[in-house]
């Protein structure tokens, strides 16, 4: 009777071990997949998350609301002089609303003078951040559009300060979003004072580093760095970030956006231009002589 | 769940528990909860849940169901596939091994055994991460998750533990 419970104990250990090798070559497979072709992969994540959408939107509502309820309770005794603040503002604000509506219209009628085209680009779709992801290793967001709004990859996502982040995974309903921050990161940008290019780099900490700025570069605590539109993939004049911290070659910078607190993006219909036709300008003739 | 029933093992629906409790952490793991550190700073709570109920009832978290775990996980929060599955078949392995150990023991000891074992694959994942991105990862973030993880293991076991005591 022992010899028979020994047995069987036994034989589940074997069936628990084969098991166990089994799923962990899969587990090894997957893994081999993300490293030589990350493609598929990266399809399967996109249309994954179409199916937690529902769950994690549904999920969000009630933490919002329950985030948003605390913020209230925490913010009604300070609400006296967050008022008195808000007044002196919306003064201040008002005087910039007027100057900034004569330099539009000054632009504007610069611009047609001038023949220089439009570059206002407008938004394929303003979605609701529904998931955060990465864990430990990535910097990531989950929104609620996808390719059926029109969202395609390597779309740039901004909030209403500055640029987020780019678009990489497209569902038919969801997006993820890489952001800035991520250590995949590399934003092309220039200094909005001095117009010196560098590369913002995400460190998937709440700050970035500049780096590959001109080593006699005139850079001060407080500069903010835009786009430079180089490589193609993000508009230029697009709010990035503010250096906060210069230790020798280490200039830190810290992100406009609220990345911690993203709620609404926009991702913009900025699409970088087909490559080019290789095919010479112009025609030789017969002799062999540029005609 | 009559007394009878749990002496039999007959579970029916109830045996779908922790695998159902830990699809659901699996969920709420990538819920935007409003701060820049909430992706890091998120307990693995699935890590959590997959050794609390195979500290208790490890049948009903067959290599099958950490294994499906893993991938959805993987998935949602968008990290390389295979990160989280490893993770989870190897918390079944060293738990079926190790369950011996500290089986019967007080709640101090399996926070303690939990501890040192999200260490070990806390560390693990992130050189796995490390050789998919072909870069060394900072460890600061990882060390991070580890310690919140550690320490939200007491809260999500006890209600995991009620939860158990009145289902199972």
């Amino acid at each position: 009777m022992q010899t028979t419970g020994q047995s069987t104990r036994l034989r589940r250990a074997g069936r628990g071990r084969d098991a166990f090798w089994l799923y962990m070559s899969l587990a090894l497979a997957l893994l081999a997949l993300e490293i030589f072709g990350p493609g598929f992969p990266r399809q399967l994540r996109g249309y994954a998350n179409d199916v937690a959408a529902p769950v994690l939107a549904t999920l969000a509502g009630p933490i919002r609301a329950a985030q948003s309820g605390m913020e209230r309770i925490a913010g009604v005794s300070d609400i006296y002089l967050e008022n008195q603040t808000l007044r002196d503002e919306n003064g201040k604000l008002r005087q910039w609303r007027e100057a900034a509506q004569r330099l539009i219209q000054e632009n504007e009628q610069l611009r047609q003078i001038l023949k220089v085209p439009q570059r206002e680009i407008s938004p394929v779709a303003t979605a609701h951040v529904i998931g955060v992801g990465g864990g430990a290793f990535e910097r990531s967001v989950l929104i609620n559009a996808g390719s059926g709004d029109g969202i395609a990859a390597n779309l740039p996502v901004v909030d209403e300060l500055g640029l987020v982040g780019r678009t990489i995974e497209v569902g038919y309903w969801t997006t993820r979003v890489l952001l800035i921050s991520d250590l995949n990161s590399r934003v092309p940008v220039r200094l909005e004072r001095t117009g010196e290019v560098a590369i913002a780099v995400g460190l998937n900490e709440p700050f970035m580093h500049l780096r590959f700025l001109a080593a006699n570069s005139n850079v001060q605590v407080g500069d903010r760095i835009i786009t430079s539109g180089h490589g193609g993939l993000f508009p230029p004049d697009v709010p990035v970030g503010q250096i906060t911290e210069i230790n020798n070659d280490i200039l830190k910078v810290r992100p406009l956006s609220a990345l911690g607190s993203l709620d609404f993006v926009r991702v913009m219909d900025y699409r970088p231009l087909p490559p080019e036709v290789k095919q010479p300008i112009v025609e030789p003739n017969s002799t062999g002589r540029p005609q | 769940m009559p007394a009878s029933a749990k002496r039999s093992g007959v579970l029916g629906f109830a045996g779908f528990m922790p695998v159902g409790v830990s699809l659901l952490l699996a969920m709420i793991m990538p819920l935007p909860l409003g701060s820049g550190v909430a992706g890091y700073a998120m307990p693995h709570l699935v890590m959590i849940s997959c050794f609390y109920w195979l500290s208790s009832r490890p049948l009903l978290m067959p290599y099958g169901a950490c294994f499906l775990l893993g991938l959805l996980l993987d998935l949602w929060v968008g990290v390389p596939l295979g990160v989280n599955i490893v993770s989870l078949l190897l918390t079944r392995l060293f738990v079926l091994n190790q369950l011996k150990h500290y089986r019967g023991k007080n709640r101090g000891v399996h926070w303690m055994v939990f501890t040192v074992m999200a260490l070990s694959l806390f560390s693990l994942s992130w050189l796995i991460m490390s050789i998919v991105e072909g870069t060394l990862l900072p460890l600061k973030t990882v060390f991070l998750q580890w310690l919140v993880t550690s320490f939200f293991y007491a809260p999500v076991a006890f209600i995991l533990g009620r939860l158990r005591r009145l289902m199972l």
